[in-house]
């Protein structure tokens, strides 16, 4: 019984950590360089910034909404802080303000959908494309560049051999973890992906609920916007593009459903993780920039595939 | 917890010390050279590719040869060269797709100790050695006498009078703004033409067409165009069909990729000024090879650069 229960609660994320390991498993097959510390290491710090950008997503996703303009808000974010930095503000100060752009930017986000009842999909396309004109206007287009060593300590510095973004992103992903395992706020983020209806009726006010929900996947996109800023030594209006994608990508990945009410911040993580090891190991083996694209594809259906047909067994 | 930092540090140790499996590659003893490109859906880099598998072939070199999904997606081809760090390849030839973000990413491959060529496009030389990076050597065209050649050819087209429009790549972009600034060179001691309007089509074939057709609209008497690469230039030309005004406006693009010099022989584009991409990709690998052999290069190697006409477009 208890065995069983385990297995009902976990096969999903069991599936993706062994989709993973399989792909270390290949990957060290194929090449010498994949399986070291150094590489490793690369990879997680890679992986950062969409991990980062997917944690809000899969609060979103779990929701049932979506969230496409999480690469716009990073670009516009990013120009922000930038600017703040190129003026010789304080680089705390910076900070602050760029993740206050991209929580602002998703403020609007929730407001329109939860007071202005559009839809997800609509709202957030139209932040895509009104965040992004704002990041351009801002610069006139051009990219701001060079920072001081202590702001690019955010990606080149390394506490116990240990990235800093790495750092960061461990760090988010534990608070988001808590939040949404252990607070109202999560457990509200899951009964109102599960049927929004009677979380509505059963008192949680949905409307705030969504609307913080939206704030957060903003600021998380406006601290991806610092990692990215610092990583490039300059922020650029056209950065991020797709990078929503990505996002959704590894949550899905992860086994967030897109239909709501389900999905793990851990699997996300697995799910970045996956994108990244895809990434770094076909570059490793020199695998043509086209057939990366392929393969990076149809690991997202297969894992879709995986995730119905072991839904439909455990019904 | 602390069983599971234990396992941790042994599979660490473990993985540290298979990591120090031989190099395949250097059994054999070819050097590995890697071509960082900006994009592969451009002819232009499809045929710098080309080049470098023919000197690689020759010169008995394993060249790998990669490029972000996107053109202007700076931190994908960062994640390749620290890849490709990774993969510990004896050289690097790039092609930016940002001439400052691409820095980092030059500093990590310095402190491996691994030579970067750069190629077709510049990277800021003062944030370069702020950042405390160095490059082996340049080799590419002169954008600024290509956008000169361009100039010099529209005010001989329009006699030294007319209304002009001008479609950037990516504002910012080394690339671009050489090739405008050199297009302003020529024109500057020229009162007749004017510049209507200088709008950004981020260098891609339907923004191309949708952003001359607005142009179309919004200044009918536009009697020139200079895109600052092929593909604009194309997707114009078919804005230009599309308002049924083909032969009535000057087009002058740069690159020179097939499908365009198809365009000047049938009358529908001008000109393209030409650079030599086969030429880039091939003088990359062989210098690679020369600099993984000791051996010292100039700062920068010129490839030729030429206006491409319906007289000389075969």
């Amino acid at each position: 019984m208890l065995i069983k229960n385990f297995w009902s609660h976990n096969a999903r994320q069991l599936g993706t950590v062994i989709g993973l390991v399989g792909l270390v498993l290949i990957f060290w097959a194929w090449t010498p360089y994949f399986l070291t510390i150094s590489n490793l290491l690369n990879i997680a710090q890679q992986t950062s910034i969409n991990a980062i950008i997917a944690v809000g997503l899969t609060f979103v996703i779990i929701t049932a909404g979506i969230d496409l303009s999480v690469g716009s808000i990073m670009a516009f974010a990013g120009v922000v802080m930038a600017s703040l930095l190129q003026a010789d503000q304080p680089i705390y100060i910076a900070i602050i303000l760029g993740l206050l752009v991209g929580a602002a930017s998703g403020l609007v986000n929730g407001l329109l959908i939860s007071y202005g009842k559009l839809p997800p999909f609509i709202s957030t396309l139209g932040m895509m494309s009104v965040a992004r004109g704002a990041a351009l206007l801002f610069t006139d287009g051009r990219p701001i560049s060079g920072f001081s060593p202590e702001f690019r300590y955010i990606a080149t510095g390394e506490i116990l051999y240990i990235p800093v973004p790495v750092i960061i992103m461990i760090v988010v992903y534990l608070i988001a973890h808590f939040v949404l395992t252990r607070t109202k706020l999560g457990r509200y983020t899951y009964a109102i992906g599960g049927n929004e209806e009677a979380s509505l009726l059963s008192g949680i006010n949905v409307k705030m609920m969504k609307t913080i929900v939206y704030s957060l996947s903003g600021m998380l996109s406006g601290l991806a916007a610092v990692l990215l800023t610092a990583r490039l030594n300059s922020a650029q209006p056209i950065a991020g593009i797709m990078y929503e994608l990505d996002a959704i990508a590894a949550a899905v990945i992860g086994g967030t459903s897109l239909m709501g009410g389900e999905g793990k911040i851990s699997g996300t993580l697995i799910g970045a993780l996956i994108m990244g090891v895809l990434r770094n190991g076909l570059n490793l083996l020199g695998v043509s920039s086209f057939i990366q694209q392929i393969v990076i594809g149809s690991v997202i259906i297969v894992a879709v595939l995986v995730d119905m047909a072991l839904k439909k067994g455990k019904n | 917890m602390k069983r599971f930092l234990i396992l941790l540090i042994i599979i660490a140790v473990v993985i540290d010390f298979y990591g120090c499996r031989e190099d395949d590659t250097l059994k054999n003893n070819r050097p590995t050279v890697a071509l960082v490109l900006k994009t592969l859906n451009n002819p232009f880099f499809i045929e710098m590719q080309k080049g470098a598998e023919e000197a690689a072939q020759k010169l008995n070199i394993n060249l790998i040869v990669q490029a972000a999904e996107r053109e202007v997606d700076v931190e994908k081809q960062m994640q390749i060269i620290e890849n490709l760090i990774q993969r510990n390849v004896s050289a690097i030839c790039v092609t930016p797709s940002g001439s400052k973000e691409i820095i980092p990413a030059i500093v990590k491959a310095n402190k491996a100790n691994i030579p970067v060529l750069i190629v077709d496009t510049r990277v800021d030389a003062k944030l370069l050695s702020e950042s405390g990076g160095n490059v082996a050597t340049f080799i590419g065209s002169d954008n600024i006498d290509g956008g000169r050649l361009a100039g010099k050819f529209i005010i001989e087209k329009l006699n030294g009078k007319g209304k002009i429009a001008i479609l950037e790549g990516i504002p910012g972009h080394e690339t671009n703004d050489a090739r405008i600034s050199g297009l302003y060179d020529a024109l500057k001691n020229n009162d007749g033409i004017k510049i209507l309007t200088s709008q950004t089509a981020n260098w891609e074939r339907d923004q191309g067409f949708n952003v001359f057709q607005n142009i179309l609209q919004a200044h009918p008497e536009v009697q020139a165009l200079f895109a600052c690469n092929d593909m604009m230039a194309l997707g114009a030309v078919e804005a230009i069909a599309a308002a049924g005004r083909t032969g009535e406006i000057i087009v002058v693009g740069f690159d020179a990729i097939e499908d365009s010099r198809l365009a000047i022989k049938e009358n529908k584009m001008d000109g393209s000024v030409a650079q030599h991409p086969y030429e880039m990709g091939k003088i990359a690998v062989e210098s690679a090879l020369k600099i993984i052999n000791g051996k010292k290069l100039p700062l920068e190697i010129p490839v030729k650069i030429e206006l491409i006409t319906k007289e000389n477009s075969f």
